[in-house]
């Protein structure tokens, strides 16, 4: 498939949805433009320019392969990690994020991402909360902050 | 002599020992983190804004000025050393530099950039000062028709200098338009496209959509071409360069700093094309142009300088005007915000200190980056060996803690995982997302103003055309876009970003 008739899509897609989304917003009356007037106006100029790369796209490149594993467990980590700080604190968060996130390379190494993840942790834990003391939770469910 | 007294304020507060301290360990970590392949400037700023949070603002902007020169400079050596630029702006260096780098001459290539970047600074530096004042004066003569149509241009140019084609630019600032739309109205106070996500009713915040589309994306890409790179560079050699070096590098370097300030000036990220303009001079100006991308110092010393100086004049519409002219500029507004400052000509009337020190903190930091990088480059190649598959993990924790503790908000390192997906799917459809940046730094700004000015003419778009100013404005806007798609300027376009 070629590279500009997915982007034209895509971008008709983003643009639809948006004017979806805009659709109750008062456009506004004379003597101003309210909340809903500039939203809709883009939208609908984004759309149109994704008609124009979509109808030219005949030449453009083909798309390059795509690969799963490195967005899933990357994006996956960052989840991970967002879902994990707040109940479970930096001391869980931070070593699910590493080893999480070692899966999206495939030279992972268990030994090696442990230990790293329990080091890397305990550094961000001095860097981020006792040097420069962020108040993000250490281990509520053992320390209480 | 108002100059000298501004400046005299501007170092007595950035030599107090706290600030130069800020300065010193800003200018360290941003070179520590930049000088990671694939961290460009941006991520690092966005990753180490939490190290600012508990520091006074005055301290904050200059230990973030100091991050944003380390990035920069560590994102040349990389570029040199690995010949994986950072960023766009390292893409020139990376030619001759790692030229230089294999025959040896790493470490000369390092000093002459170092040293080109340092005269660029200090030229660049003073050029703040002198204009600084009398264009915040200007600034403020500034209705919200005028600023409007000064953004418009700003992003008319930044279309214009994006790389690819111009469709695709124009296609990106739209969107970063609509995206600045996100979050509760300014006048009526309702949600717009929020989903009826409470999170997102302030907006999109800056810091989460740049580590998406920048530092989370890039991690993707490199992961998906694996260990391309190795520090081939056996022996750095020496690091001050030879008499016969800095002979050839003295033009380059005055030429560089001049164009690069000249262009760092511009809104609409002029500043991009400074290294690219120096390189193409150099090339021109040169008896031999044949030795360019066969490790010509020149080719390093003169769009260094120019990266350098443009980095730093890129303050000034930011400083006097309150307009970032780019991604980077737009995430000091975050911070600056952060600290309840509000970016634009008051800066410089209300908070004197905070004004002049930052300005001559870049002095200093210049001057750091120096003393700091030239004995540390032993530490910076090893650091370049350890593994990505280590090197990234490191990065995605940091990206995650930083991005969280900005707001201690859970939901906006998820968000940060949308924008990356984003980022990873504009790298497959070949977009580009630096003008999505600008668009949805300028958006919110251009909207109020839009409204404002509508008010003030009672709806009537005729108050754009009837104010000289703004009409003027939005003319050149109109022009520099129509230039851009005329067939034979947009292939010496493609030309030039190609050389």
């Amino acid at each position: 498939m070629r590279q500009d008739f997915l982007g034209g899509l895509a971008v008709i897609a983003v643009a639809a949805f948006a004017y979806w989304m805009a659709r109750n917003l008062p456009a506004g009356a004379a003597g101003g433009i309210g909340p809903g007037s500039l939203p809709k106006a883009l939208a609908a100029l984004l759309g149109g320019l994704g008609v124009v790369l979509l109808s030219n796209s005949f030449h453009s490149e083909s798309l390059a392969r795509w690969s799963i594993r490195g967005p899933l467990f990357v994006l996956g980590a960052l989840v991970v990690f967002g879902l994990a700080v707040r109940p479970l604190g930096l001391v869980v968060a931070g070593p699910l994020a590493i080893a999480g996130a070692a899966f999206a390379s495939s030279e992972v190494r268990w030994r090696e991402t442990l230990i790293f993840g329990g080091l890397m942790t305990v550094f961000c834990i001095g860097l981020f909360k006792f040097a420069l003391g962020l108040p993000i939770p250490l281990a509520p469910w053992l320390l209480g902050y | 002599m108002d100059l000298i007294a501004n400046l005299a304020l501007g170092f007595a507060t950035a030599l107090t020992p706290m600030n130069l301290l800020l300065a010193f360990i800003g200018c360290l970590v941003g070179t520590l983190i930049g000088v990671l392949p694939g961290v460009g400037p941006i991520a690092t700023i966005a990753m180490l804004m939490p190290l600012t949070l508990k520091v006074d603002p005055t301290g904050a902007l200059i230990m973030l000025a100091g991050i944003y020169y380390g990035a920069q400079y560590g994102g040349s050596t990389t570029a040199i050393l690995l010949n994986i630029p950072g960023e766009v702006t390292a893409v020139v260096t990376a030619i001759d530099g790692h030229e230089m780098a294999k025959q040896g001459r790493a470490g000369t290539a390092l000093g002459i950039a170092a040293l080109g970047s340092f005269f660029a600074g200090t030229v660049a530096t003073l050029v703040i000062a002198a204009i600084g004042a009398p264009l915040t004066k200007l600034a403020l003569l500034f209705g919200p028709a005028e600023y409007f149509g000064l953004m418009v241009f700003g992003l008319g140019l930044a279309i214009v200098l994006a790389r690819g084609s111009v469709l695709k630019a124009v296609i990106m600032v739209v969107l970063g338009l609509l995206l600045a739309t996100v979050g509760t109205d300014l006048e009526t106070g309702q949600d717009r496209l929020t989903l009826g996500i409470a999170e997102l009713s302030d907006g999109v915040d800056f810091a989460v959509l740049a580590m998406g589309v920048f530092g989370i994306a890039e991690i993707l890409r490199n992961l998906e071409n694996p260990e391309s790179r190795h520090v081939a560079v056996s022996k750095i050699g020496r690091l001050l360069p030879s008499l016969d070096d800095l002979r050839r590098s003295l033009g380059p370097v005055v030429r560089g700093t001049g164009i690069g300030s000249i262009l760092g000036i511009l809104p609409g990220n002029g500043a991009v094309l400074g290294p690219f303009a120096s390189y193409a001079m150099e090339k021109k100006l040169a008896r031999d142009p044949s030795r360019f991308g066969k490790g010509a110092v020149e080719g390093v010393a003169g769009p260094e300088s120019a990266n350098n100086a443009g980095a730093q004049t890129s303050f000034i519409p930011l400083l006097t005007l309150g307009i970032p002219p780019n991604a980077v500029m737009a995430l000091m507004v975050g911070a600056m915000t952060i600290h309840g400052l509000i970016p634009g000509p008051q800066v410089m009337t209300k908070h004197p200190t905070l004004f002049w020190g930052m300005i001559a903190s870049m002095w200093i930091g210049n001057l750091f980056l120096l003393i700091i990088n030239l004995p540390l480059i032993g530490l910076w190649v090893r650091l370049l060996k350890v593994p990505y598959r280590l090197m990234f993990t490191t990065i995605l924790l940091f990206c995650a803690i930083g991005i969280y503790s900005i707001n201690n908000n859970p939901y906006d390192v998820y968000f940060t995982a949308f924008f990356g997906l984003a980022g990873y799917l504009f790298i497959k459809l070949g977009l580009e997302p630096a003008p999505m940046l600008l668009g949805f730094v300028l958006g919110k700004l251009m909207e109020e103003k839009l409204r404002q000015a509508l008010a003030l003419s009672e709806g009537s778009f005729m108050t754009f055309i009837e104010r000289p100013v703004a009409a003027t404005l939005l003319a050149l806007a109109a022009a520099i876009m129509v230039i851009a798609v005329l067939p034979a300027v947009s292939r010496s376009r493609q030309n030039a970003f190609q050389e």
